[in-house]
């Protein structure tokens, strides 16, 4: 072995400065107790580490003396607790007394290479984790979000697809008949529609060409029967003026024509102003 | 105690191996500032630390039997005490969400609160002398002794070669030689 190398090469300080694995710290002992100008390098560097670590010294809060102080007591106690608890049971016939011999203890600085290393190990792992962890907690939100968005998407399109398939049933019922009711005021070009099916009494109801209804009125849907308007209940302001259809929500069995006319919000009885006007056939 | 009692190291041991309270006195009085420095240089919670400090000293109390003078100093083998325990504290479960240790930001911020720590600290009064510490030195040194990183985590956060962390480590042990010994 190369001493100047091997003392160039720094070895030695990252040996001190505790960033080598068991292993590595191993050999660097084995090496540092078979070469004695490595122990004196060892001597030195642990001398400026230790006035490094001075140069940072900051004095502990005065309470702080007798608070250890105190722990260490109870430390003490509890340790003696313990021996009084084996000694009372040493009185205990048949229990053979074995004399205290002080255990074994292998140099601590292995343990604390040892641990160190796993903990570095764990932790680094356990970061790995954790960031991988967070990233897929933010993934995991994101996606949630995107589904989220689909699904939303979908309903809204199953519900529009509803509406066509109801819009084809109904074009397709060729018991269906499309009556247009027209302006029943002269001057006013208006007009909406109504398709009824005879044989089950569906209805529906498009104000295509209704102008919005002015604030506090509202539209109301008649079915004439025997020459007499009977109710179907009032009209959404929002479809007037356009394509929207609606189903009338009663059965209309029989019809001779309908009408919409112009109410106070929430209808009235008897129509008070009809405005579209069309005969059934 | 008198407090201009001076015990040297061997004497402090044998009080130490007694348990006597004037032991305690004179090392916690004699050591304390210096371990808690080092506690604070790794744990930045002012509580944490101290609760670290308390078992730092509890772990030199009992275990003053197993220190082996053959092995080096009874002081470096405390600060190898309070290292490891302030380390393994920083990386038990709380304290790693706080100290967001093992980034490349947090070794800014570590230099960053070098300096904020020294200007508590003025002890010794080499404060402004360590801060003549090369940075690139000062990281690597502080990274590995603080903050418990081994040579491949050094080389791999700083992303420079595992010779070159070596080598600036030797340097860097050679400058605060130099700085010391002005």
């Amino acid at each position: 072995m190369d001493i100047k190398e091997y003392i160039a090469s720094g070895l030695i300080e990252a040996y001190i400065l505790g960033g080598l694995s068991a292993k590595e710290s191993a050999q660097v002992e084995a090496d540092i107790a078979a070469n004695p100008e490595l122990a004196v390098i060892v001597a030195e560097t642990e001398a400026t580490m230790q006035q490094y670590a001075a140069s940072f010294a900051k004095q502990p809060p005065p309470n702080l003396e007798n608070k250890i102080w105190n722990t260490i007591q109870e430390h003490k106690t509890s340790k003696r607790n313990t021996n009084t608890g084996s000694a009372e049971t040493e009185i205990l016939p048949k229990t053979k007394h074995i004399p205290f011999e002080p255990e074994y203890r292998k140099p601590v600085q292995w343990k604390y290479a040892a641990t160190i290393v796993a903990l570095i190990g764990s932790v680094g792992v356990n970061m790995l984790l954790w960031n991988e962890t967070k990233q897929f907690a933010s993934e995991k939100t994101a996606l949630t979000d995107q589904i989220n968005q689909v699904r939303a998407e979908q309903q809204k399109i199953a519900s529009e697809l509803e509406d066509y398939q109801k819009g084809k049933n109904m074009m397709a019922d060729t018991a269906m008949q499309t009556i247009v009711m027209h302006t029943a005021v002269a001057g006013h070009p208006m007009a909406a529609t109504i398709y009824w099916s005879k044989t089950d009494g569906a209805a529906y109801v498009a104000m295509n060409a209704l102008p919005a209804p002015p604030k506090g009125m509202q539209y109301q849907l008649w079915a004439i029967k025997g020459g007499k308007p009977v109710d179907m209940g009032t009209l959404p302001n929002s479809m007037a003026n356009s394509p929207t259809i609606q189903k009338i929500a009663m059965a209309i069995t029989s019809s001779e024509a309908f009408a919409i006319s112009l109410e106070k919000e929430g209808g009235n009885p008897t129509p008070t102003l009809v405005y579209v006007l069309g005969k059934t056939t | 105690m008198n407090e201009f009692t001076t015990y040297n190291e061997e004497e402090l041991i044998l009080l130490l191996k007694n348990q006597s309270r004037e032991g305690f006195n004179y090392l916690y009085r004699q050591y304390s500032p210096v371990l808690y420095g080092v506690i604070c240089k790794v744990i930045y919670d002012e509580q944490t630390a101290q609760d670290v400090l308390q078992d730092v000293f509890v772990k030199i109390w009992t275990n003053i039997n197993q220190y082996d003078a053959k092995k080096g100093r009874l002081y470096t083998w405390m600060l190898n005490i309070a290292r490891n325990a302030a380390i393994d504290k920083l990386r038990s479960k709380g304290e790693i969400m706080n100290s967001k240790i093992r980034t490349g930001e947090n070794v800014v911020n570590d230099l960053e609160r070098t300096g904020m720590v020294e200007q508590v600290t003025d002890g010794i009064g080499l404060k402004n002398m360590v801060n003549n510490l090369k940075p690139e030195f000062e990281s690597i040194v502080n990274m590995a002794y603080f903050q418990g990183y081994t040579l491949d985590e050094i080389s791999k956060t700083l992303e420079i070669p595992l010779g070159t962390v070596k080598t600036r480590m030797r340097n860097a042990i050679k400058q605060l030689r130099e700085i010391f010994n002005k």
